[in-house]
């Protein structure tokens, strides 16, 4: 996997990622990791405890709700017995340095 | 166990609220189009005439303010970085308008002038009363107020002036509350409308939305209030000069006024174009940018109802000027953001807890893509056609103008439906 995701457990990062790469910004018909939104998840194994950061293309996204519960949804799945925090922050900004080389490509650029 | 959400994220409108000003709208466009499909002959008389009034307000009230009040309801929250105040005035602002716009039209057609009109004007007043509230109540709550807010409450408070003047002018015809008759009033009410109304909010939205629509980091707020220092610099003189009566040569200031600010907007959408993130731009996104380019056509009509009007001929202009605000510039805007918002409003209504479920179908596909270029055809070929005929009075031309408008109407409304009906369709 190409992604820029700062992570403290590699193996566990990868199945929260397999799950993260079906939930698509619906404006942009692009999953959030390709798209480069997902900043960091960090496991807690003892506590059974994910902190998860994300941010989105746009502060104002109407759609911001609906991607952030379905990231929620998706680490729930993916970590079933586990408490998961999710961050959504804006500092840095996203832009489109962000996007990883498949996310380029599946926007033409 | 279990999870949470820390953040401050935008709070989304309900579509409860939002999808029946779209649906309103939809069938407003469908029967303007009727009637003038019906009365093509009116762009022969002078405007003042009972079906023009009626198809103008059907367009102006039903088609137009219907569909942005309800697109606004669910902009609000991303204009104002807050959330909206009240559900209960958005509900009322939609039964009360929904109630008065078709007794104020069939009052017009009929030329009805007693309670037909002012009922209608004050069931309207009530609700957008209800609407201008709301947005003041949702923009000042919140603890900022960016350039686009602002936009939003100039263009609310030029809504109220319109529907109220409009309300003074219904009871003008029966009782003399105006120090002349309403006729004499008639260019100050429409162009509140026009250029507070409809191309400020056009602007404070549409400088929001089409960045983000197509993924742009562009942004300008000096420019922004730029234009909107001009527009309303425009609007306040074009007020003074004609309560004045001045002659028609001052008139060129506020033309050249609002003409700048347009061309600021123009430049603000090609530069946000530019510096897109996404490089193929769908259907909806290109005709919501060739409406911005149809907002130099009522201007080219007006400077020739400036040069040639004063010779008491060639009414017919006025006319142009009209048809290229309503069914020109407002039209293809609405024609291309409904398959944008309406979409992203009945996704999140369908798809909003499930997306991560499996491969979910993106916004651009709870619509027709054949249906829509069809439909886009059909009106571009139907406004062009129309705009012929009134220049040069050809009945010919006027009822296939007329026939292709319905044409693409009736598309429109089909295309709506197959959005606010759809039903979720992943595993």
């Amino acid at each position: 996997m190409n992604t820029n995701v700062t992570t403290n457990n590699n193996a566990l990062c990868e199945l929260a990622l397999k799950g993260l790469y079906f939930v698509d910004d619906p404006e942009v018909g692009l999953n959030v990791v390709d798209l480069g939104l997902i900043y960091e998840l960090n496991f807690d194994e003892d506590a059974k405890k994910l902190d998860a950061t994300m941010t989105l293309t746009s502060q104002f996204c109407p759609m911001g709700e609906s991607i952030t519960s379905n990231v929620l949804q998706s680490l729930t799945d993916a970590f079933q017995d586990w408490y998961i925090n999710l961050h959504l922050t804006y500092e840095p900004a996203w832009d489109s340095s962000m996007i990883s080389p498949e996310g380029k490509e599946f926007l033409g650029q | 166990m279990f999870s949470t959400v820390s953040d401050d994220l935008q709070q989304t409108t309900s579509h409860k609220v939002v999808l029946p000003f779209y649906a309103y709208a939809a069938i407003s466009f469908l029967v303007a189009c009727i009637v003038l499909m019906l009365h093509t002959n009116v762009v022969k008389q002078h405007y003042f005439h009972p079906h023009t009034l009626a198809i103008t307000h059907i367009m102006a009230l039903g088609w137009g303010t219907m569909i942005i009040l309800g697109a606004s309801h669910q902009l609000l929250p991303v204009l104002v970085e807050g959330k909206l105040d009240s559900y209960l005035l958005a509900t009322s602002t939609f039964i009360f308008t929904a109630i008065g716009i078709p007794i104020l039209a069939i009052g017009f057609y009929l030329f009805h002038t007693g309670w037909m009109l002012q009922v209608g004007a004050i069931l309207i007043n009530v609700g957008i009363v209800c609407y201008v509230v709301n947005v003041f109540a949702s923009s000042f709550n919140s603890k900022k107020r960016n350039v686009h807010a602002w936009y939003m409450i100039a263009a609310s408070l030029w809504l109220f002036s319109t529907v109220f003047f409009g309300l003074l002018l219904v009871f003008n015809f029966n009782k003399n509350i105006l120090p002349k008759d309403s006729l004499s009033y008639l260019t100050i009410h429409a162009h509140l409308g026009l250029i507070g109304w409809f191309l400020m909010l056009v602007i404070g939205v549409g400088s929001r939305l089409i960045p983000m629509f197509l993924i742009s980091k562009y942004t300008n707020n000096r420019q922004l209030w730029w234009i909107f220092g001009l527009i309303n610099a425009s609007l306040i003189s074009f007020i003074i000069f004609k309560t004045m009566e001045y002659n028609s040569s001052i008139y060129y200031i506020s033309i050249a006024l609002a003409f700048i600010g347009i061309i600021l907007f123009v430049r603000h959408c090609f530069l946000s174009y530019k510096v897109r993130i996404r490089k193929k731009v769908d259907e909806q996104m290109k005709t919501s940018l060739l409406s911005v380019v149809q907002m130099v056509f009522p201007f080219l009509a007006l400077l020739f109802v400036l040069i040639l009007l004063p010779s008491g001929t060639h009414s017919n202009w006025s006319i142009l000027y009209g048809f290229c605000f309503f069914f020109g510039w407002i039209t293809a805007i609405i024609l291309g953001m409904t398959f944008k918002t309406l979409t992203f409003i009945v996704w999140n209504k369908v798809y909003h807890k499930n997306a991560h479920a499996g491969k979910t179908p993106v916004p651009k596909e709870l619509f027709n893509e054949k249906m829509y270029t069809a439909m886009l055809i059909a009106y571009i070929v139907g406004f062009l056609v129309f705009a012929i005929g009134i220049i040069i009075l050809n009945d010919i031309l006027l009822k296939s103008g007329a026939f292709a408008l319905l044409l693409s109407a009736i598309l429109y409304v089909i295309n709506s439906g197959i959005t606010l009906f759809h039903k979720p369709t992943n595993a």
